[in-house]
């Protein structure tokens, strides 16, 4: 589904080069939920940001269901993000302006899904991951618990091929976090979407069914739970 | 629809700023409708007075008499023309002079003068002088009166009663001079006209330069100053090439200059007004799209595409800009509709506003086209300002704005 090859991501601080990636080639297949560890600056979440599609290779390449993203304009890869990929983010990243509710109608809005569709849907999503009763709170009247659930209702309901989750459990409590996990472990079985986690929560790398160990921007260990 | 939602939502977040915005565009916007407007009185007043002081929309005479006003170039066949004159409907009223230089004498001082001759019933429904008069009467019989301003009235130390002789170079070569009695005298908001021109009746010109029956002017009244132009061309076409037909684009060429002047201020206004909001503007805009780039990063990443992004950010500055120049007409208007009631008094400027034909007191005129161009400013000067910062906004690739500081 996603094929990797020799990836290079160098970075520019203060004129200096930083390798943040060193020629990783890594394969991901429908249905993984795939756990990508290692280190502050070991070069995780920059890995996720391009399998994304929100940064640039310096080398190498990203085939995202055999298509090669370096060769996609930005309209494109834009459209690649809302309908294929679905981005839950460290921080929770909410409309601040836009209700819950509003917040999961968004991407099915630049989808020009219809309204009453859109509505319901939203509506079904935030009943399935437990927070429909914040249906009509904006993100400042909810937990960081709360705003995570939204979202990755957000994330979600557009029906995406995979969920990139940049350390989604980063700042929430050991339990809240141990409920997500459940929760987008339940929609990877239920739903068959890929996950892929940068994170280095202990919660988290436990649920991972693999692991992928990354340091000073290279791959140094890649296990499948089925495997051990 | 969302787009709009959100970019109104946006606007609220930070109340305050967003306030200071407005104003600043009301009172753009109310500058802009009232400099309009007051400019718009300005040279209406100034086209006004000086083509109802003395010269009137259209002056017949014999060709080449306007350039140095000689006595002996008066108007041949004057019955004839003023005949074929009076079948005109275009025509509202006509008054007959006699025009040309001469000079006012008293026992201590005298002047050089023009004299305008003039039937006094006829020249009051042409000219406004009748309603200049500040002391005395206007003709109370047509023997050896005379109208003089306020202004010569002081340089020759002259009031009502005084006698004055009026010495002037007749048809004939001779020189001619009569005895007159100051009966009325006028001040016009034209300091220039006030210096240098007096009135008596024709008959008394006619006496003076000894030309009999003749004149040496019709001066005319459209029925519709928009019109003028045409009604020029008309006369000139039926009276024949022996006559010089004049409009007061011709006789008063500063006029038009005047209004040129008026205009290319008004043009100076905008600039200025607009320098002064699209920098406000764009500063705070950029303060706004720059605290929520994060946001836009994020936008970016759940799959909204430029344009849309741009869209959303263009709307939160159209909307204010919207808003702004709603309250500002009402604002502007309604300052210029009290205005043009009680009129704005210029009395420290009235020196300097004499020259140009005006009074101390302005009256603002409601100009509807102004709203409409003050919405266009308005707009085009929200979505300048609001380009920039989406602009830069957008040159950003997701996962920078998403981790910008």
């Amino acid at each position: 589904m996603i094929k990797i090859e020799n990836l290079k991501k160098i970075y520019h601080d203060n004129g200096l080069p930083v390798k943040a990636l060193d020629n990783i080639s890594l394969e991901f297949q429908k249905g993984e939920f795939t756990v990508i560890a290692g280190s502050s600056g070991s070069g995780k979440t920059t890995l996720l940001n391009l399998i994304g599609a929100l940064d640039k290779p310096t080398e190498g390449k990203i085939l995202f269901e055999g298509e090669d993203l370096s060769l996609k304009s930005k309209s494109q890869l834009a459209e690649l993000r809302l309908y294929k990929l679905g981005f839950v983010f460290q921080a929770y990243n909410l409309i601040p302006v836009l209700t819950a509710i509003e917040n999961v109608e968004f991407t099915m809005i630049l989808m020009k899904i219809p309204e009453k569709e859109r509505r319901e849907r939203a509506y079904k999503i935030l009943e399935e991951l437990n927070v429909a009763n914040l249906a009509d709170k904006k993100p400042n009247e909810m937990s960081g618990g709360e705003q995570q659930r939204v979202a990755v209702a957000r994330a979600i309901v557009t029906n995406p091929s995979v969920v990139l989750a940049d350390e989604p459990t980063a700042n929430l409590d050991s339990h809240t976090g141990s409920q997500l996990m459940d929760l987008m472990e339940k929609l990877n079985r239920d739903r068959d979407i890929t996950f892929i986690f940068s994170t280095h929560d202990p919660i988290v790398i436990e649920r991972g069914r693999r692991h992928i160990t990354l340091r000073d921007g290279k791959v140094v260990s890649d296990t499948s739970k089925c495997l051990q | 629809m969302i787009f709009l939602k959100i970019a109104w939502r946006n606007i609220w977040r930070n109340k305050k700023r967003s306030i200071i915005i407005l104003i600043s565009i009301v009172i753009g916007v109310i500058a802009i409708i009232f400099f309009e407007a007051l400019s718009v009185g300005f040279v209406n007043q100034m086209v006004n007075n000086q083509i109802g002081i003395h010269t009137a929309h259209i002056q017949i005479h014999k060709n080449g008499f306007n350039e140095e006003k000689l006595i002996q170039n008066y108007l041949p066949n004057s019955s004839k023309i003023l005949n074929e004159l009076r079948q005109l409907n275009e025509i509202k009223h006509m008054s007959q002079r006699i025009i040309s230089y001469g000079l006012i004498t008293t026992a201590e001082n005298s002047t050089g003068i023009l004299i305008a001759g003039v039937i006094p019933e006829e020249e009051k429904n042409v000219t406004k002088i009748s309603e200049f008069l500040i002391e005395g009467s206007y003709f109370l019989t047509n023997k050896k009166e005379i109208l003089i301003s306020k202004r010569l009235a002081k340089s020759m130390d002259l009031s009502i009663d005084d006698k004055v002789v009026l010495l002037a170079s007749r048809v004939d070569g001779k020189v001619g001079s009569e005895l007159f009695r100051v009966v009325g005298i006028f001040q016009t908001p034209n300091s220039v006209f006030d210096k240098s021109t007096i009135y008596i009746t024709l008959v008394d010109a006619q006496e003076v330069f000894g030309l009999n029956n003749n004149i040496s002017e019709i001066a005319i009244v459209s029925s519709n100053l928009n019109e003028v132009a045409k009604l020029k061309d008309k006369i000139a076409k039926i009276i024949g090439a022996e006559y010089e037909v004049l409009s007061y684009h011709d006789l008063i060429p500063t006029l038009v200059m005047q209004q040129e002047m008026t205009g290319n201020w008004m043009l100076i206004i905008y600039i200025i007004i607009g320098l002064a909001m699209i920098f406000g503007i764009i500063n705070t805009f950029l303060m706004s799209v720059f605290e929520r780039i994060n946001e836009f990063g994020v936008l970016k990443a759940i799959g909204m595409n430029e344009q849309k992004l741009l869209l959303m950010i263009v709307y939160e500055s159209l909307i204010l800009g919207i808003i702004g120049a709603i309250v500002g007409s009402i604002f502007g208007l309604s300052l210029v509709v009290y205005f043009s009631k009680v009129g704005l008094n210029f009395a420290l400027f009235s020196e300097g506003l004499s020259a140009w034909g005006i009074a101390a007191i302005i009256y603002p005129e409601i100009v509807f086209f102004s709203i409409i161009k003050a919405f266009l400013v308005v707009g085009s000067i929200s979505l300048l300002a609001s380009l920039y910062p989406a602009l830069k906004a957008l040159q950003l690739q997701p996962v920078k704005a998403i981790r910008y500081v």
